[in-house]
């Protein structure tokens, strides 16, 4: 393991000299110890399950008969379901998240969160979601705003066609978007080291004196954040090892894939705090399925990586050090379409999992007998997971990000 | 920002806002793929009247084009499970080699407005259907292309319509069409999409097409837009296309798209256009020629106001180096930047402007540049080499080099100090050690090559 004194000492960051942007220079000193009992070291990953989760297959209410009668193809039998409590259960097709829950005290699930007056557009909800307001324009994101108060290293992990979430907008510094530490490097065609870095050096300077073309300087200065920014990560991270050996075996597949290289970030001991990855896939509006098929495989790959993901960390000790936060930007529809899908609903469950979550399940699974328009009504706004996240766990004043009065969940072991 | 009063009429050249190269490479961008360095002579030359009607009526595409691009868009070059990249590169190479760049750029606009994704289709006949719809009406007319894209096979697909009947009616299509292809949120209420997915029931597609099956239909009477009728998915497209709403959305969204990514435009200068548009019954391609000939277009507030998207990036490069390029492996690496043709991210499509760069696109543009200029990565073949087209033209010294890169990829819009940074780097690398077997010209080649790598990296550059 790469320690972050090691990395400090053997980085070039520092030839960056006056183009490292000053936040990267700051935390990489600031970053605290990991080893030091009572440091504010925690870690946030989101987990963003794009399209809308069918949160009502996911954490099923196995005992209400009217859950069958609004789903007569896609609903799950009731031997199957993987019980929490007496009356909701785990999709089995996450059985690995529900042995968390059981076995290990590390996972807790808040039923029925959502906001009021929910948007059924998957752009305009997601925005909700990502800003944690229903302003008319959103143009700042929540971690965005965690990050001015809390400028902590955070990144993308992203897949090959996706752009930096909103939520990450706002941030003193851009989030950075990565998807391989391997595509992650600044190459030249050069023929010695000499003129590789004669090569680099005018590719990064000229990003900091950008101002040649007479149009839009607002732009252009984006664009020269953005070089900057990227150059000097680039150089940050090439100084880490490529060889991770995980403790326990990932599944296959992308979500892991980036988890796992959140995985590696975090042991890297580079102060890096705050990670985002998203799936995508979960607008199942047209043959869903039910115990197995697509929307089963999707809640497995969520379920696999995210339990491989915490068994790994948890073996090198920084279980107690993560916290993995899934959401979804709408439910789906109580009852199903003529496709064997649901159509956009509201409500819907959030899972959180590491080793000082307070396991269990907050908050009522909503009524299936108030329905509105079909939909299920939220118990829990989601401003108030995200309260109990920024406050207990980030360390940042929510009521400055999420306003006021929403009252932090009782989420957290301690 | 212009006076909205006389924003939209033609451009004349004028002492302050004089016709030039800068302008010439601002319209091609713009209006296709960037221009090389004929182009740009030719513009500058010909003056702006007759550049812009080139530009606007493009030229026919010759017969070994045509047959060429429909031998590759054949039943057995493409069947309907032929693979991602390969439906990619297809476009790729007509962006590449059309002579009509136009109506190319606008298919691209339309695709990112209807974004349909082969993801989730699978039928790469199905997508290159929805192309040529698209391509067909890049600049006709808005009003047939969404009236017929509701009985698009890939499109019915996309948005489940296929499977939506009378029963139980499926939302996604009547959703998508209200809030994403015609009208914008906001625009209509959740029991406008309820009673429109109704129309919308009993599309199916038969032998390749979309068509009506009247016993999965629901011919009941529906509510939409407080009008009420036994309303077929046309008859929603038309409810569509009179709200009030419908040419301002479309305008708009033209306006982000040829115009700039950063300003909002006021009201007052959308609705002239708005109102042009729905009098012309939606003709794109007029709609089209008011923007690109107009003052605002050549105004300040549009210069290099927008970031390349991947493709323009691409396409634009290999273009001003008048090289070839393989596009399949063009395609490969545009996935990578983040813009995959005929696989847009959602429905909503590429949100574009700043949303194109973050760390890792970037560092894959500058890669990708590396590549294309470079001799030494195999994928893209040594057919894009730019020192074979510096060899064309004056480009002994130094100087003269880098300021004829300038001038082809920028027309000149760098700072003094990238343009000294870049006659600094040819310095040092006249001194560099270079192998024994190299000749007096491959030096010169590689410094070459490595200059105008590093040209395409300047953050100028990355605007459009």
């Amino acid at each position: 393991m790469t320690t972050r004194r090691d990395f400090l000492a053997t980085s070039s960051l520092l030839g960056f000299g006056a183009t490292v942007p000053a936040f990267l220079g700051r935390t990489a000193f600031a970053a605290p110890n990991a080893d030091k009992a009572g440091a504010k070291d925690t870690v946030l990953v989101v987990v963003q399950l794009t399209g809308g989760n069918d949160g009502l297959n996911t954490v099923v209410p196995f005992t209400n008969a009217d859950y069958y009668k609004l789903r007569p193809t896609i609903a799950i039998a009731k031997d199957l379901v993987k019980k929490l409590t007496d009356d909701v259960g785990l999709h089995p097709a996450m059985t690995a998240l529900a042995k968390l829950y059981t076995d290990d005290s590390a996972a807790c699930v808040v039923q029925g969160v959502g906001y009021p007056n929910p948007s059924q557009s998957h752009f305009r909800s997601m925005d909700v979601w990502h800003a944690a307001s229903t302003a008319e324009t959103l143009t700042a994101g929540w971690l965005g705003a965690a990050l001015k108060k809390q400028p902590v290293p955070g990144f993308h992990l992203a897949g090959g066609n996706e752009t930096s979430p909103l939520a990450l907008t706002g941030a003193p510094v851009r989030v950075p978007s990565i998807t391989s530490l391997d595509d992650f490097k600044l190459k030249t065609v050069s023929v010695t080291g000499a003129d590789a870095a004669a090569q680099k050096n005018v590719i990064t300077s000229a990003a900091s004196i950008a101002g040649g073309s007479s149009g839009s300087q607002s732009l252009l200065d984006f664009v020269s954040r953005t070089q900057m920014n990227t150059y000097a990560s680039s150089e940050k991270l090439a100084s880490i090892g490529k060889n991770y050996t995980p403790k326990v075996p990932y599944p296959t597949s992308a979500l892991a894939n980036k988890l796992k290289l959140a995985a590696q970030l975090i042991d890297a001991g580079i102060g890096a705090r705050l990670f985002y990855v998203s799936i995508d896939g979960f607008d199942t509006h047209a043959g869903q399925g039910g115990a197995t098929g697509a929307h089963a495989n999707l809640l497995t790959q969520v379920s696999e990586a995210i339990s491989s993901f915490y068994r790994d960390m948890a073996g090198r000790g920084h279980g107690n050090r993560l916290c993995v936060m899934t959401f979804s930007e709408f439910g789906r529809r109580a009852y199903e379409n003529g496709s064997k899908g649901t159509d956009h609903g509201a409500g819907a469950p959030m899972f959180l999992v590491g080793g000082n979550v307070k396991a269990g399940v907050v908050g009522e699974h909503p009524s299936l007998k108030g329905l509105k328009e079909g939909n299920l009504v939220h118990g829990t706004d989601f401003r108030q997971v995200y309260a109990a996240v920024l406050d207990k766990w980030l360390g940042v004043d929510s009521k400055a990000i999420v306003g006021d009065g929403f009252k932090a969940v009782d989420v957290f072991a301690k | 920002m212009l006076d909205p009063k006389t924003a939209w009429q033609s451009y004349a050249p004028s002492a302050e806002n004089p016709w030039d190269r800068a302008k010439v490479g601002h319209l091609y961008r713009r209006a296709g793929f960037g221009a090389t360095v004929a182009e740009l002579a030719l513009g500058a030359k010909d003056g702006h009247a007759k550049t812009l009607d080139r530009v606007l009526t493009g030229a026919p595409e010759s017969e070994d084009f045509t047959r060429t691009s429909d031998f590759m868009a054949s039943d057995r070059s493409m069947p309907p499970g032929a693979p991602q990249g390969r439906l990619s590169a297809w476009w790729l190479d007509r962006m590449l080699k059309t002579k009509h760049p136009l109506r190319e750029k606008m298919a691209l606009f339309w695709h990112n407005h209807f974004a349909t994704s082969n993801a989730k289709v699978q039928n790469a006949r199905f997508m290159l259907t929805q192309y040529r719809l698209i391509q067909s009406h890049a600049l006709g007319s808005f009003a047939r292309l969404l009236t017929l894209m509701g009985t698009d096979p890939a499109m019915l697909v996309w948005l489940d319509t296929n499977t939506s009947t009378k029963a139980a009616p499926n939302e996604n299509y009547a959703r998508e069409v209200m809030e994403l292809f015609s009208l914008g949120v906001g625009n209509y209420t959740e029991a406008d999409i309820r009673e429109a997915a109704r129309a919308f029931t009993g599309y199916e597609i038969k032998d390749g097409k979309g068509v009506l099956n009247r016993r999965q239909h629901d011919a009941g009477e529906k509510r939409v837009f407080g009008k009420t009728g036994k309303f077929t998915g046309e008859d929603v497209a038309g409810l569509c296309l009179n709200h009030g709403e419908g040419p301002r959305f479309i305008v708009r969204k033209l306006y982000k798209f040829l115009i700039s990514d950063t300003d909002t435009p006021a009201a007052n200068l959308i609705d002239p256009l708005a109102e042009q548009y729905r009098k012309s019954e939606f003709d794109t391609g007029k709609l089209v020629a008011t923007m690109l000939r107009s003052n605002l277009f050549f105004s300040p507030a549009s210069y290099r106001a927008k970031i390349k998207s991947p493709v323009e990036f691409a396409i634009g490069t290999v273009r001003a180096l008048e090289g070839a390029a393989g596009t399949l492996p063009l395609a490969e690496a545009l996935e990578g930047l983040g813009q995959v043709l005929f696989a847009p991210p959602s429905v909503k499509g590429w949100d574009g402007g700043e949303s194109w760069l973050n760390a890792q696109t970037l560092l894959g543009r500058n890669n990708l540049a590396l590549a294309l200029t470079s001799t030494e990565d195999s994928r893209f073949g040594a057919r894009c080499d730019p020192s074979q087209l510096a060899a064309k033209h004056d480009t002994k010294t130094d100087a003269k080099l880098v300021d004829f890169l300038l001038d082809l990829f920028l027309q000149g819009d760098a700072p003094e100090g990238a343009r000294t940074r870049l006659l600094g780097y040819l310095k040092t690398a006249k001194d560099v050690k270079y192998p024994a077997y190299w000749s007096d010209d491959d030096v010169a080649n590689h410094r070459t090559r490595a200059v105008a790598h590093l040209v395409l990296t300047l953050p100028e550059y990355q605007l459009n």
